[in-house]
């Protein structure tokens, strides 16, 4: 360090023969090596391209008529039906009873009956006289007379139109009446039914939004906040490490297992409703928890030390260094991370199935306790149908899950980059 | 000698001078964990004038610097023993502030580390978080004060709001100079400042010292002999976490006492 040095006995070297045979050859390796791993890295990327084209091809071949409904006119004749329905009940305070207790159906079959002779069942959907309720409910004059409706077809002739395949019953409607298939808006408004003309993932899609919500609320600032905290604060000792330790072992849990403990804990012990939002984000924010708090640790760490020197060097608090400083510097890493989280959670289904989110729901949630499904379990509810029709609809779904999950790592990545600093 | 006599040595040859006195430190060991990295080190401050810290690399110069504000109290580990007092007051009592002792005993770091924030923003943020300006006026006057006594105005006043970390090296050190002398510090501790720079960034901050002493107490550690010379009027040798001699630095320079301050002045080692 201090005393003086005397000059070490150094061998004489040989000279580098830089131009030799054994230099070029190692010249020419390392330009080959440099190569090879150019390809491989290209190869990956365009592997994994070529997948997520693949996913995306398939599923908007599949799913793109799942959006589309076929309907047929009906000349529906109020007026001359066996029940005989009064368009003053349909006004004023009784309206909704009288809507429910109306038989729309029975007015819809004899009208059908008449027009397409018989099969009335094979050619309409099911859900069809729903639409003819709203009709009325929309204007309870039509009553008075004959009105043209569109009604959605059976799942049938909706496949045989969509597809163009010669369909002999399918040709006698349309000998009889107009067919038409057009984009469907109930499928974006509706939400889970038993016929696949019906469905829609309106429901799901606001059970996902309500559940994610949950989940980020909790997630985000306990899992921040338990990274600062074990960053900036928590003394090292025994405790911080076996802290450390689980929380990254809660992040290699299989998710079914959450499922299991959100069942036992919110269920059994704290009896929050079954199916709803509220528990199934608890849920998932004990999953997600633990990844915010490792991504959050991380991107801390990264943050230089000579920045805190310098906001405690001109007298910054401790509280005052980690808000205006340390915490800014790192919320791009923490929201980095919170993406990650989020994403896996929103694509979870099996620990929602643990606690009840697989119930046939064929209302929207009207809030964070009402019973509700989410787009994965939805998915996997349809895919798991018989019906035939079923089918388009789970692509439908699978596209309207996979735009959500642009939509909402578009958000954050728009955010982190809003955040991003260099220092 | 020992460091103890030393010690005492230099009371008794500042005695006859007058001067005020700053800080005051007494008998002070600094430990990081097991090892000792500073051994019984007596030395005053005075008001007005620059002190230098000279010695080897790795003798303590910085670990010293530091327990004069305790940002030694963030490394993990270490430990101060001894008596250091600003004003007469313990530093290290439980009733001074640690927040309010650094506002007071402000540092400047070998490495310039400006806030990634904009230039205003570095130079107001201390102001800010003691509350020192009353309002957005008296803050921007604050700043151009602080950035005009650390002779960075004119590059600046124009692109006050462009980032901190977008000048230049010598530029930022500047930049952290005016960051720490905005909170009106009583003394700035300054660790290195010119390690990093070229020769004019260099003369920019030696003449900033000479600006700013006599203003504020000021301790600088400098690995250069002739930069000590310039700047400084006192002058401490640490060599192994001892202060081997401690002096007016014109007197140090040229006629040193011990052989030790002599052979590294000199250049002989270190
Ligand atoms: N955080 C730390 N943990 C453990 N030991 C440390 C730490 N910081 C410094 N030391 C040790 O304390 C001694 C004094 O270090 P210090 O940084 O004060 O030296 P210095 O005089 O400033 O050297 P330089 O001129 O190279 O900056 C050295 O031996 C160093 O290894
Ligand atoms: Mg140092």
């Amino acid at each position: 360090m201090t005393d003086p040095v005397a000059t070490p006995q150094v061998p004489e070297r040989r000279p580098t023969d830089w131009k030799g045979k054994v230099m070029q050859r190692r010249i020419a390796n390392r330009y080959a090596a440099e190569r090879r791993f150019h390809a491989m890295g290209l190869g990956a990327v365009l592997l994994s391209v070529g997948f997520l084209a693949f996913l995306l091809v398939t599923m908007i071949g599949n799913g793109a008529s799942g959006f589309r409904r076929t309907e047929i006119l009906v000349p529906v004749d109020f007026a001359h039906a066996a029940i005989r329905l009064d368009p003053a009940s349909f006004r004023g305070p009784g309206r909704e009873a009288a809507l429910a207790a109306a038989d729309f159906e029975g007015v819809l079959f004899e009208s059908a009956q008449a027009r397409f002779g018989g099969g009335v069942f094979k050619i309409l959907s099911e859900g069809a006289w729903l639409t003819v309720r709203n009709k009325v409910a929309d204007n309870p004059d039509i009553l008075k007379g004959k009105a043209d409706i569109w009604v959605p077809a059976s799942s049938a002739i909706d496949r045989a139109a969509k597809s163009g395949t010669p369909d002999p019953e399918l040709d006698r409607v349309r000998k009889i009446t107009d067919v038409r298939t057009s984009f469907d808006v109930s499928f974006l408004v509706g939400a889970d039914s038993t016929d696949p003309t019906m469905v829609g993932v309106w429901g799901a899609f606001k059970g996902s939004l309500l559940t994610m919500l949950v989940t980020l609320a909790l997630a985000f600032p306990v899992g921040v906040l338990s990274a600062l905290y074990l960053e900036e604060y928590a003394p090292r000792n025994r405790w911080t490490d076996l802290i450390e330790v689980s929380i990254n072992n809660l992040a290699a849990v299989p998710s079914i297992i959450f499922g299991l403990l959100g069942l036992a804990v919110f269920l059994n012990v704290m009896s929050l409703p079954r199916s709803a939002p509220i528990v199934g984000g608890l849920t998932l924010a004990l999953m997600t928890m633990p990844v915010i708090v490792i991504a959050g640790r991380n991107a801390i760490k990264a943050v230089p030390p000579s920045i805190r020197d310098a906001a405690l060097g001109i007298g910054a608090s401790r509280v005052q260094v980690v808000f205006h400083h340390v915490l800014p510097l790192a919320l791009p890493g923490i929201l980095t991370g919170t993406i990650i989280g989020m994403a896996r959670a929103l694509g979870e289904t099996a620990p929602l199935l643990m606690i009840g989110m697989r119930a046939f729901v064929s209302a929207p949630p009207g809030g964070l306790t009402d019973p509700a499904t989410v787009l994965p379990v939805q998915i996997f509810l349809w895919s798991d149908e018989v019906s035939k029709g079923f089918v388009e609809k789970t692509s439908a779904a699978i596209i309207v899950l996979l735009v959500f999950l642009m939509t909402m790592n578009g958000l954050a990545i728009y955010l982190r980059n809003r955040f991003e600093r260099r220092w | 000698m020992n460091a103890q006599n030393f010690a005492d040595a230099a009371t008794d040859s500042t005695a006859g001078t007058e001067r005020d006195i700053k800080m005051v430190a007494r008998d002070v060991n600094v430990y990081y964990g097991p090892k000792q990295a500073i051994k019984g080190v007596s030395i005053e401050i005075p008001t007005d004038e620059v002190t230098a810290f000279i010695g080897p690399s790795g003798c303590g110069k910085s670990t010293f610097l530091r327990t004069l504000n305790r940002m030694n109290d963030t490394v993990s580990g270490a430990r101060v023993e001894g008596d250091i007092r600003l004003d007469g007051e313990n530093i290290y009592d439980s009733s001074m502030d640690v927040v309010q002792l650094r506002a007071r005993v402000g540092m400047v770091f070998q490495k310039p580390n400006p806030f990634p924030k904009s230039i205003f923003e570095n130079v107001a943020y201390g102001t800010r978080i003691h509350g020192l300006a009353s309002s957005r006026g008296e803050m921007e006057q604050i700043v151009e004060q602080s950035l005009k006594r650390a002779g960075l105005w004119d590059e600046v006043k124009d692109r006050l709001n462009d980032s901190g970390t977008a000048l230049s090296g010598g530029q930022q050190q500047r930049l952290c100079i005016a960051r720490a002398i905005a909170v009106d510090p009583e003394v700035i501790l300054m660790d290195e400042p010119c390690s990093a720079l070229d020769p004019i960034a260099t003369a920019k901050i030696e003449e900033l010292i000479h600006e700013l002493r006599g203003r504020y107490a000021i301790a600088i550690v400098t690995h250069n002999m002739q930069q000590a010379a310039r700047v400084s009027q006192r002058t401490a040798f640490f060599h192994l976490g001892h202060l081997v001699e401690y002096g007016d630095t014109s007197e140090m320079f040229t006629n040193p006492r011990e052989q030790r301050t002599k052979d590294y002045i000199t250049g002989r080692y270190g």
